[in-house]
């Protein structure tokens, strides 16, 4: 008797203390990344509210004369950088002018690093909105704008914007194209955006070669496929790089060829575009199979990275940059500047070039690259339903528009910002010494709510590397081929969104199993009708009824 | 008769409420906890039967009966999910669970101290590794070039990345998972051995029981309700492979193997905000685990009369 209830108290215990080791273990790996601003108390909207903006509309004259203080989120990822080095985001000399020139108060409330979107779910589920909030509505929330609308959780701002936003009513009524990217087909505005104010900005990145490699070798600019054959053969040949090619691959599969490199020389991309208004998927079309085999003649002959389905910008990085590769696609400032800067000492030499997205044809231009809107992430400042002070957080995000105010996200406070030389404003030395970092503390020039300055670009990216670089990449047809900012409705979204799962996982492991040789290039017709059974046709149908929409808006 | 002692448990009931006033006071907390933290959540799982939209709340969203959980059973991959899910849990179990009691019997066997601690300090040192930082290492030594991976070579492995290849994902997350976590699981078996009393092996001794000899007849045995308590836990949470070390690991090129149900949800539904369909598959998970649990108890009592009850 006595043996066994010492028996079960012992089992008692262990269960006990089993159970209390997951306990640690759960709240070890889901605690250690929470910021401590996001707890729900602080995330409530315009607590510290005590006062109304005055109604009427807005004149647009800054400061206003408030006391309240509005909440922001946005996806902390996008300033890591900076909050390291200066903890809270309030505290940016940026956001402290800001305050002070516009007479509002801000309080932001920022979510984990990485954790946006789960977040920002979060957020949504509890109710407790802040005033403000940044994320791209257009593509980044299931069924749209209309949808976050329908759903209580952002306010329609066309009203908002007609009385207290004088500055953005005057850029949209001046530029008729934005306009037409940041409404939704029914005309509906659903936040302010970032607008990239001249077309040098909308090009940042493609394909980038070792130049000091291709001059030794004695070897051209590669342009079509044939030559960058020739060109990776002698890398691997001549230079030893073990992986001639290289690119990310994550989130998905041949990430960084997403706006169409490699792809575009056989005519396709890895998802939707348009021929002559009909919209097309790249995987079902001929030209994808042709891609698939030239990629897997190149993996199978050593030129693509052996780990290419593994590669992310760490890897990347390095490869780049050890002389394993001697290709890659990148940005002209994370990939050409941050790879000529790792390497000025290291290898005088070291030299790179952006080459034009690859043709089949001397001669031809490039059907597709990388190519921004004019309002990249559509109306991504939105303005929470919740809010007690919709005018004021509409007259606060109208400030970036003005020609003051756009002067100032775009360069900083002048003296701690910039400074003018010859009417040119110039970046201090501050920021120029750490572009990565002091643009972000001292200017919101990528975006912020503001129109973007194009001479911004010409400082950031002032190499000549860099410069060449975004006029050979800006040399292509992507303006007839790429689809514009459509949206599905918030109906045909839901479906569209379980289509396009399972489509997905099933191209990019056809892609890459086709590609290592573990399946025979044969079974892309299997596949082929495979994506008909997860109804391809029908997720056609919706995006072509989206983009017919657009047109006629 | 069926009256009469009916009445009885109830006067009794209300007897011993009324003797032991005080230790029912302490439980009230308890009680009180698992009420609103453990059962009151509960509610939030008609969600799986809903289309649930926050904005509308929980009880106001439309019904749509089970169309969630067909979703999820009709869908493209669900066999292969489903079957991956099962497969990693079984080979974790029957890898990984072991290799925490074979440590701890080891440690236990060892003469001198300091050596002790050291070994145990060494061993669970990993577990408090961010998953993040383990994955990396992982990517860093089997990708071409890596570590593992020219070791590897000489064995007849091809050189290329080995998280490319299907059949190389299973044993890669498994021997990670053991190399992470059976130092720290070890602690609770170290513990279970101290309890066994030392006249059991001072007995075993004069029987003339040798090293080996008195481990198969007293510390195993000793061990045995401690492991059987810790199989049936893990038995429970056999669907439940977390999603963060397989996303940190897979691509699209070992999908075959390594794409699991929570991989596939966290694609499906928490990325794309649909919470009905999330929580219709933990549901699903839910109910499979705790048929597994009662079926391990219901085993494990017949067999070796260890039981959680």
């Amino acid at each position: 008797m006595k043996r066994k209830t010492n028996r079960s108290m012992k089992m008692m215990l262990t269960a006990l203390l089993a159970s209390s080791a997951m306990l640690a273990a759960c709240s070890n790996s889901g605690g250690n990344n929470h910021s401590p601003n996001a707890s729900p108390e602080t995330a409530a909207p315009s607590t510290e509210a005590t006062a109304e903006a005055t109604p009427g509309t807005s004149t647009g004259t800054y400061p206003i004369k408030t006391d309240v203080t509005l909440t922001r989120w946005l996806d902390s990822s996008y300033v890591a950088a900076q909050l390291a080095s200066v903890p809270e985001m309030e505290n940016f000399p940026f956001e402290q002018e800001l305050a002070k020139r516009t007479g509002v108060k801000v309080k932001y409330v920022l979510p984990a690093v990485n954790q946006a979107k789960e977040q920002l779910n979060v957020m949504f589920a509890s109710g407790e909105f802040t005033d403000i909030m940044e994320w791209n509505f257009l593509t980044q929330y299931p069924g749209g704008p209309e949808k976050a609308i329908k759903d209580g959780n952002i306010l329609k701002l066309n009203d908002l914007i007609d009385q207290y936003a004088p500055n953005l009513k005057k850029y949209l009524a001046e530029h008729p194209d934005v306009d037409k990217q940041i409404k939704t087909d029914s005309g509906t505005y659903y936040g302010f955006p970032f607008i990239r104010g001249d077309d040098f900005l909308k090009t940042y990145g493609g394909l980038i070669v070792r130049k000091d490699w291709l001059d030794e070798l004695g070897l051209p600019i590669p342009e079509t496929i044939d030559d960058w054959y020739v060109m990776l053969k002698a890398f691997k040949d001549k230079k030893g790089a073990a992986a001639p090619l290289t690119f990310i691959s994550t989130p998905r599969l041949f990430d960084d060829l997403q706006t169409g490199a490699f792809y575009g020389a056989f005519g396709v991309k890895r998802d939707f575009y348009q021929e002559d208004g009909k919209v097309m998927f790249g995987p079902m079309q001929p030209g994808f199979k042709e891609f698939l085999t030239t990629m897997r003649k190149w993996y199978a002959e050593g030129l693509l990275d052996k780990d290419i389905a593994t590669v992310d910008g760490k890897i990347r990085d390095a490869n780049m940059t050890s002389g394993k590769s001697g290709a890659s696609y990148g940005l002209a400032g994370g990939g050409i500047g941050k790879w000529l800067q790792a390497m000025k000492d290291k290898e005088p030499a070291y030299d790179l070039i952006g080459v034009p997205y690859p043709v089949l044809n001397k001669g031809d231009k490039p059907k597709f690259g990388q190519k921004d809107f004019s309002a990249p992430s559509g109306g991504n400042f939105a303005i929470s339903s919740k809010s007690k002070s919709p005018e004021l957080a509409v007259q606060l995000l109208d400030y970036g528009y003005s020609e003051e105010g756009a002067k100032f996200f775009n360069f900083g406070a002048e003296g701690t910002g910039h400074t003018m030389v010859n009417d040119y404003p110039t970046y201090t030395d501050t920021i120029k010494s750490n572009y990565s970092l002091n643009l972000g503390l001292y200017t919101r020039a990528t975006g912020g709510p503001t129109i973007q300055d194009r001479r911004y670009y010409e400082q950031f990216a002032a190499l000549p590397q860099q410069q060449a670089a975004v006029q050979t990449w800006g040399n292509t047809d992507v303006d007839k081929y790429q689809l514009p900012p459509i949206s599905t409705t918030p109906e045909e979204s839901t479906e569209f969104a379980k289509i396009m799962n399972e489509v997905n996982t099933l191209v990019d492991e056809t892609t890459i199993k086709i590609i290592l040789g573990t399946e025979p290039i044969e079974s892309y017709d299997k596949f082929v009708e495979k994506l008909k059974q997860l109804k391809i046709d029908r997720a056609v149908e919706i995006e072509q009824a989206a983009l017919d929409r657009y047109n006629s808006r | 008769m069926q009256m009469r002692n009916k009445m009885s448990v109830r006067q009794f009931l209300l007897k011993d409420l009324l003797r032991n006033k005080l230790l029912y006071i302490m439980m009230l907390p308890a009680l009180a906890y698992y009420i609103l933290f453990q059962y009151g959540p509960m509610y939030g799982a008609i969600i799986a039967f809903k289309e649930y939209s926050p904005a509308v709340g929980i009880w106001k969203s439309e019904w749509v009966g089970l169309a969630n959980f067909q979703d999820f059973f009709s869908g493209f991959y669900f066999w292969r999910i489903f079957k991956n899910t099962l497969l990693i849990s079984l080979y974790t179990i029957l890898f990984e669970f072991p290799a925490p009691i074979i440590l701890a019997l080891l440690i236990n066997e060892l003469r001198s101290k300091k050596f002790k601690s050291f070994v145990q300090s060494v061993t669970y040192m990993p577990y408090f590794i961010s998953l993040i930082v383990i994955c990396g290492i992982v990517k860093d030594f089997t990708n071409s070039g890596g570590v593992i991976n020219q070791l590897f070579t000489y064995i007849g492995g091809d050189g290329n990345a080995m998280l490319q290849n299907p059949a190389y994902f299973r044993p890669i997350y498994i021997s990670s998972e053991i190399w992470q976590r059976f130092g720290w699981e070890s602690i609770i078996y170290l513990a279970a051995l101290s309890g066994i009393g030392q006249e059991q092996y001072e007995a075993a001794k004069i029987d003339g029981a040798g090293r080996w000899r008195q481990m198969l007849a007293v510390t195993i045995p000793g061990l045995m309700p401690t492991i059987m308590v810790l199989f049936i836990l893990r038995m429970g949470n056999l669907f439940n492979i977390g999603f963060e070390k397989i996303i940190l690991l897979y691509n699209s090129a070992i999908y075959d193997t390594a794409d699991v149900i929570s991989s596939y949800v966290y694609r499906k539904g928490l990325l794309e905000f649909d919470w009905s369909f999330s929580t219709a598959v933990g549901l699903f998970n839910s109910v499979i685990n705790l048929v597994l649990l009662l079926l391990a108890n219901q085993i494990s009592r017949k067999i070796s009369e260890n039981s959680l009850w």
